[in-house]
């Protein structure tokens, strides 16, 4: 179970590294010229480089929570966002229907496209077969009603 | 006729009646407006250079309309090299593409945190934390994004 990864669950300096992010582009939605940005983002900086080499935890807890708590009180009404993520204006614009999708095209249609399916067939069982080299055979489904 | 030769009058004192004299002049005030127009013409194209080709690397820009173009993977190292170039903690050390980023070339990890920002400012989109941490080399990062363009050899 080593090496499944905890979801949700983050380190203390990934914590720091996120709040760290996120107040930075909190600043670039504030200020708009490259120059000002900079100037309030090594002062930022700053900030936190100064209680890096704190080593009581619990006091490094603390500091997350004041610093989480500034950035919520002071984040901007209109935040920015690239366009394709959350909150965007293309997020979500293009959907791309799902590869498994094709499998349940009407016989007729894909007659229409005799070659791709016949190819598409082959590599499918050569899937399976390679996953079955690697992972053992499938196990059979019992039949259940 | 009589006001053509009041005018012919008037032009005389400028323009010598001679053909020989009158040649230079006019060649002189041609040359003039010519030189005036390289010097608006150098003036403009210097400003293109600067525009488009910061870092020595040809910029090229987007537009919303027109087809996508795909960069290659040639282009797509080409641009992460140079905005770890424009990183100011990296612009003195020898920069290549297997070098970790914190190990290597001693950044902290806010500072990788500011050379993944800079990468999504330049490729335009948003690097989740969770990717952003295993992102440690320029060539994990070049990986990564042809990944998410969709780009291969």
């Amino acid at each position: 179970m080593a090496q499944v990864p905890l979801y949700g669950v983050k380190t203390h300096a990934q914590k720091v590294c996120s709040l760290y992010k996120r107040a930075l582009r909190n600043l670039e939605a504030y200020y708009d010229r490259r120059n000002v940005y900079r100037y309030q983002a090594v002062l930022l900086r700053d900030r936190f480089d100064k209680n890096a080499k704190v080593t009581d935890m619990r006091k490094a807890v603390e500091l997350l929570k004041e610093g989480e708590e500034e950035l919520f009180l002071t984040q901007h009404p209109i935040p920015r966002a690239f366009p394709t993520s959350q909150g965007g204006v293309a997020h979500a614009r293009v959907v791309t229907p799902p590869d498994w999708v094709i499998d349940y095209w009407h016989p007729l249609e894909k007659a229409h496209f005799p070659e791709y399916f016949k190819r598409r067939e082959q590599r499918k069982k050569e899937f399976i077969a390679m996953w079955e080299k690697e992972h053992g055979p499938a196990e059979k489904k019992e039949e259940k009603h | 006729m009589a006001a053509a030769t009041i005018a012919r009058s008037a032009l005389k004192g400028l323009l010598r009646s001679s053909t020989t004299v009158r040649t230079p002049v006019v060649c002189r005030l041609s040359t003039v407006a010519l030189q005036q127009k390289f010097r608006s013409i150098n003036a403009a194209l210097k400003t293109y250079n600067t525009q488009y080709h910061q870092n020595g690397v040809q910029r090229t820009q987007q537009y919303t309309t027109g087809g996508h173009h795909k960069p290659s993977p040639q282009e797509i190292e080409e641009r992460v090299l140079k905005v770890c170039k424009a990183y100011d903690k990296l612009s003195c050390v020898k920069l290549s593409v297997d070098c970790h980023f914190i190990n290597d070339l001693g950044l902290d990890s806010l500072d990788h945190v500011e050379v993944i920002m800079a990468m999504e400012d330049e490729f335009g989109f948003e690097i989740p934390d969770g990717d952003a941490e295993r992102l440690v080399r320029p060539k994990d990062i070049i990986q990564y994004i042809a990944d998410k363009e969709d780009i291969y050899e």
